[in-house]
């Protein structure tokens, strides 16, 4: 018997080398260990064994059993394997290869300074406030201390939709609405769009401003300095950078002043017009009902786009509103 | 404002370079926008005398002249000038000169002849055109051998300032020369003598000024017997000239002189040409005037004028007629020197598309008391270079109407607490003594009462900024804002447009800012129903209407986009549309609204190498559409209703409805509108009223089921027309508190259904918050459903 369960496990070995597949496997399985395969034909004939052999028999059938299972299993492990590794170099992938729906888009360059400014604003405590871009004849200009006769209305190139109904032509209306409906102190910034009928290389018939206000008691011009300042070396990170305040006109602040930046980041140390500014005029003060000798307004008003073409290295206006994707894509 | 710096100096002429002066200018708010050399950078150039001239042996343009340089002996250059000529003077640059360029005068050969300089044009040395082709010509009595930066003077630039509307006393050489000696303290020196010109006979021409408070003050006198061959002199050319004014003829060039050395404008008559008293009066509706630069004017009655019998002769401070207007044959000169009130003159020159160096300075304003010694100086400098017999002055003055210099109160505790900084008493009354104020000190301050050229100054702030602007803004301290510290509002039932912005960027969507204006027809084209406002002075015709939707500059970006080569196009902005109303609460005349909107169009995925060739549908908006009301926490407030819109393919346009009122609107670009908007291929756009995005709700935690969900999924069979919107409704609108949630997971149209109708598969998903439920419950919920749904669309279980 030993013999013949011998040649079963050598026939067994030789067979399962000879197999490449698991059903094939599953093949041989059923002829050496089924119900009708030749191990378990073997351990029928134990019954014809006498009792003192048969444990004895018993043992070295199972052993055989045991071999030829080890043989099965092994070359399953064997196939399993070479199946996932099949699988798996099947599906490896070029991940070179860009991925889906990457595009990110962006946000226009007049946003991302506006927010830049609101951010630094609102950090210290400023509200932001909106206006209607028409504006009627008393807010743009009437209670701004410039009356129909005011030379600078000249000046302000403005866009009229009838006679007392103009599209804004700064952002300064914005201060009038806030004072005419909140009680000082005020900190507020109002950011938006203006309007001037002028075009050309370096005039746009829109742009952005951003207009600033302070009412508190006794604000003095030292304190516009200190916050105008702040603001351009925060908002350039540049805490070397230049200023100068030059003295100018607006007719509804007085002291006012022009602002001048100069930095070796951009424009070779030149002095470059950043902002115009001043103390409130005491008459739009009292146009709106506060009295100048109880509160002082400091009042400033941004170029948008200028300050995001010093930061952002645009060289021509036109850009921002040109919408070119090209442009616009170097945002992100 | 124009000058030349020499000018300037011959005033006040502080030790500062032209850069210095020009800076200090700036920080005393008298910005100097340019500072121009007369002449360019050049050395060694001087009076040459031409002695001879002769043909070139080997070439046909050019001669060879000896030029004495004042050297002793004469230096040969050949010259290719046309003009050149034995005798002339002409400017010479010798051997070392370097001309503008830095280009070097060497020795040299010219086709074999030897050259030992160059005689030179005006633009070669950087000289204003003197529109000769060739030599620049010097003038007989130019000494020879003379540096030509010494005779022509040409160490001298001209500085433009651009003054505001309240410094209209820097209209002249005088009013800087007074700012500059205020800030520099140089030494002030008035470069002639005032003198009194008037003559003993009376003046034969009468006046009669109408219009007292428009007029309150009007001089004149007749100048006779003169010499009507004078020419204008040299120096006066080149200071106007260098102030930006071209010498026309004496009597101009005297009253522009003045006008830029005091700052007075005056205007000239042919006495002989004018018919009885002259006139300062109102012009009547319709009267015709021939101004100096030859156009008819039809006159309005807001319109001061100079007249006499036969009619206006004049714009008052504006500009002088054709028809008196001084020329070599005129015998007897009717000089004109008047104040005229500034809101006379505001706004006339433009309403006749007029802008004079005289009404500029009128409407900004000219110091009262100047007129008697501006005509003055205008007749000694017209006697000095013409001779002539001057008149007595006749003057009719207004005093009543005259301005009066404004007194006002300064207070020490002012200037401390606005400006942030005490300035001592004697710092304060030099700044003013030196602006020519005059100062009267008391306890609290002092009382100051301006110059009559300083009626800008009206508050105490005036002379506040006044004091700031001497003392150097620069100079201010810094001084940080203190106040309270208090924390602020954070309202986070806001949501924030940023946030809304940043999530369309997210999806690829990039942001543009357009024109608040659009094309009248495009707006028509795209939004025919709604009222817009029309700018009256448009930059062009194409930017005449105020938007009422977003779409045209969206569409318009889209186009400008796709015409270079870009096929994937995704953009968005955020801003104000304009329908006109009347009666809108802002009094504007029109209904401001904030909207966002978008536009796509291209390919739906940017990854080429996928095979997904697909573009853009309804469906991908309407996902960003949907994502962006889920952020503001809308999903289901906001519901999308099948309508018509002009702009819309009419089977591919939603309505956007919150609360029964439209707050937006998507879908395909008409495909009768793509040609109308230049576009290409299929675009698919949104817009949506802002404020509809803008709340949101503070979340509210409800406590997570531990019971197992069950999912149900139902097969509707319902008509193809019917929205599955009302199915979804249908669902929804059964009282249930086990149902967590539907979701659509199947259309299907063919096989197995009958045409018209469609297969809509739901899934629901059922689960109690406190129990496991049992299965008669949810067939319960099922069947209750399933009526709802018969009843609502007619749909059957499939």
């Amino acid at each position: 018997m030993q013999e013949q369960l011998q040649s079963i496990i050598s026939q067994a070995e030789a067979a399962v080398a000879e197999v490449s597949e698991l059903s094939a496997l599953d093949e041989l399985r059923v002829q050496y260990l089924g119900k009708k395969g030749e191990l378990t034909a073997m351990m029928k004939t134990l019954g014809q064994l006498s009792p003192e052999e048969r444990p004895k028999a018993g043992q070295v059938i199972n052993e055989a059993k045991q071999a030829v299972q080890g043989l099965l299993n092994a070359k399953k492990k064997q196939l399993d394997d070479a199946k996932l590794a099949k699988k798996l170099a099947e599906e490896s992938i070029d991940v070179t290869l860009p991925g889906r729906d990457t595009d990110l888009g962006s946000l226009h360059p007049v946003t991302r300074t506006l927010y830049r400014i609101e951010t630094l604003f609102s950090n210290a405590g400023f509200d932001v406030e909106q206006g209607p871009e028409i504006e009627d004849d008393w807010h743009n200009f009437e209670a701004l201390n410039i009356p129909e006769t005011h030379p600078a209305r000249a000046m302000h190139d403005t866009f009229y939709i009838n006679e007392n109904t103009v599209l804004r032509t700064h952002t300064s209306g914005v201060q009038i609405r806030t004072m005419e409906n909140k009680k000082p102190p005020l900190r507020v910034i109002a950011p938006g769009r203006v309007y001037r009928c002028d075009s050309d290389q370096t005039h746009t018939p829109m742009f952005h401003q951003v207009e600033g206000l302070i009412i508190e008691k006794n604000a003095s011009f030292a304190q516009l300095r200190a916050l105008l300042i702040e603001f351009l070396r925060k908002f350039f990170e540049d805490e070397n950078l230049k200023t100068r305040f030059r003295p100018s006109y607006f007719p509804f602040t007085e002291p006012s002043a022009e602002v001048d930046i100069a930095t070796d980041l951009f424009g070779d140390g030149r002095w470059i017009e950043v902002l115009g500014c001043g103390m409130v005029h005491p008459n739009v003060l009292k146009n709106v009902g506060i009295d100048p000798d109880e509160y002082t307004g400091l009042a400033f008003g941004l170029g948008v786009e200028r300050l995001a073409m010093l930061r952002y290295n645009v060289k021509d206006l036109r850009q921002f509103f040109e919408n070119d994707l090209r442009f616009l894509q170097q945002f992100k | 404002m124009k000058f030349s710096e020499n000018w300037l100096r011959e005033w006040v002429s502080p030790e500062w370079d032209s850069n210095t002066l020009a800076e200090e200018l700036s920080l005393a708010g008298l910005e100097v926008d340019g500072i121009d050399p007369v002449a360019g950078d050049f050395t060694n150039v001087v009076v040459g005398h031409v002695l001879s001239v002769e043909r070139h042996p080997d070439a046909d343009k050019l001669n060879v002249t000896q030029v004495d340089v004042g050297d002793g002996e004469p230096v040969q250059i050949v010259c290719g000038a046309k003009n050149v000529v034995a005798g002339m003077k002409a400017c010479c640059a010798k051997v070392g000169a370097v001309l503008p360029g830095d280009f070097k005068i060497k020795k040299a050969k010219l086709r074999g002849v030897a050259s030992h300089g160059m005689l030179c044009g005006a633009t070669e040395i950087g000289l204003p055109d003197d529109g000769v082709d060739g030599l620049h010509v010097l003038p007989e009595d130019a000494p020879i051998g003379m540096d030509l930066r010494e005779y022509l003077d040409l160490n001298d630039t001209s500085v433009d300032v651009d003054l505001t509307p309240n410094r209209a006393d820097c209209f002249s050489v005088l009013g800087i020369a007074r700012d500059v000696y205020a800030i520099s303290g140089a030494e002030f020196t008035q470069p002639f003598k005032d003198k009194e010109m008037a003559g003993s006979e009376p003046c034969a021409q009468k006046i009669d000024v109408q219009e007292a408070q428009a007029c309150p003050k009007y001089l004149g006198c007749v100048v006779t017997n003169y010499d009507k061959t004078a020419q204008t002199p040299a120096w006066m050319v080149q200071k106007l000239q260098r102030s930006g004014l071209r010498s026309i003829d004496l009597v101009v060039d005297i009253t522009n002189y003045v006008l830029l050395e005091l700052g007075q404008p005056m205007h000239a008559f042919d006495m002989d040409k004018l018919q009885g008293a002259v006139q300062v009066r109102m012009a009547q509706a319709g009267e015709k005037l021939v101004t100096l630069d030859e156009k008819e004017l039809t006159l309005e009655e807001n319109t001061l004028v100079i007249a006499d019998e036969s009619g206006a002769i004049a714009l008052a401070g504006i500009m002088g007629g054709l028809s008196t207007s001084v020329t070599d044959a005129t015998d007897k000169i009717f000089f004109e020197c008047a104040h005229f009130a500034r809101l006379a003159i505001t706004g006339k020159a433009r309403q006749y598309g007029l802008h004079t160096d005289s009404s500029m300075r009128f409407e900004r304003g000219v110091d009262p008391l100047l007129p008697e010694r501006a005509l003055n100086r205008a007749l000694q400098l017209f006697t000095e270079i013409a001779g002539g017999d001057i008149s007595a002055f006749d003057a009719v003055v207004s005093e009543e109407n005259m301005p009066k210099p404004a007194t006002i109160a300064l207070r020490r505790e002012t200037i401390a607490s606005r400006l942030g900084v005490a300035v001592a008493d004697n710092q304060v009354e030099k700044i003013f003594n030196d602006l020519g104020f005059a100062i009267t000190a008391n306890d609290a301050g002092w009382d100051i009462t301006a110059p009559s050229f300083r009626f800008d100054m009206a508050i105490e702030m005036d002379l506040i900024e006044e004091i700031g602007r001497v003392y150097g803004y620069n100079n201010l301290p810094e001084t940080p804002v203190e106040a309270p510290m208090t924390l602020n509002e954070l309202d986070e039932s806001e949501q924030s447009l940023n946030v809304l912005k940043n999530a369309l960027v997210q999806k690829g969507y990039n942001e543009v800012v357009t024109y608040s204006f659009v094309a009248e027809n495009q707006q028509k084209a795209i939004a025919p129903e709604l009222p817009y406002v029309l700018l009256q002075n448009p930059i062009s015709e194409d930017m005449k209407a105020m938007r009422t939707t977003l779409f045209p500059g969206l569409l318009n970006s889209i186009a400008y986009n796709q015409n270079r080569q870009q096929s994937r196009v995704r953009l968005f902005e955020a801003g104000l549309v304009f329908y006109k109303n009347d009666n809108d609460a802002s009094g504007t005349g029109a209904t401001q609204v904030p909207m966002l909107g978008g536009a796509i169009v291209g390919p739906a995925s940017n990854a080429g190498w996928d095979n997904v060739n697909r573009n853009v549908d309804f469906y991908d908006l309407k996902g960003d559409v949907e994502a962006l009301l889920a952020m503001s926490h809308q999903t289901g407030k906001v519901r999308f209703e099948a309508f018509q819109n002009p702009a819309l393919h009419p089977g591919q346009a939603a309505s956007l409805m919150k609360d029964g009122e439209e707050v937006g609107v998507m879908g395909q670009l008409h495909p009768q509108l793509v040609k109308t908007m230049g576009v290409s291929g299929t675009v698919f756009m949104f817009q949506i009223r802002q404020d509809a995005l803008m709340t949101m709700d503070v979340p509210a935690a409800q406590p997570i089921s531990k019971f197992p969900e069950t999912q149900r999924d139902l097969a509707f069979v319902m008509e193809d027309a019917t929205p599955v919107q009302k199915l979804v409704d249908a669902i929804q609108s059964v009282d249930s508190d086990i149902m967590q949630g539907i979701e659509i997971f199947d259309i299907y149209r063919g096989q197995g259904i009958e045409e018209h109708q469609k297969s809509v598969a739901v899934a629901l998903r059922i689960q109690h918050p406190e129990r496991t439920l049992q299965d008669e419950e949810v067939d319960s919920l099922v069947n209750e459903i399933l009526a709802a749904t018969k009843q609502a669309v007619n749909a059957e279980l499939r």
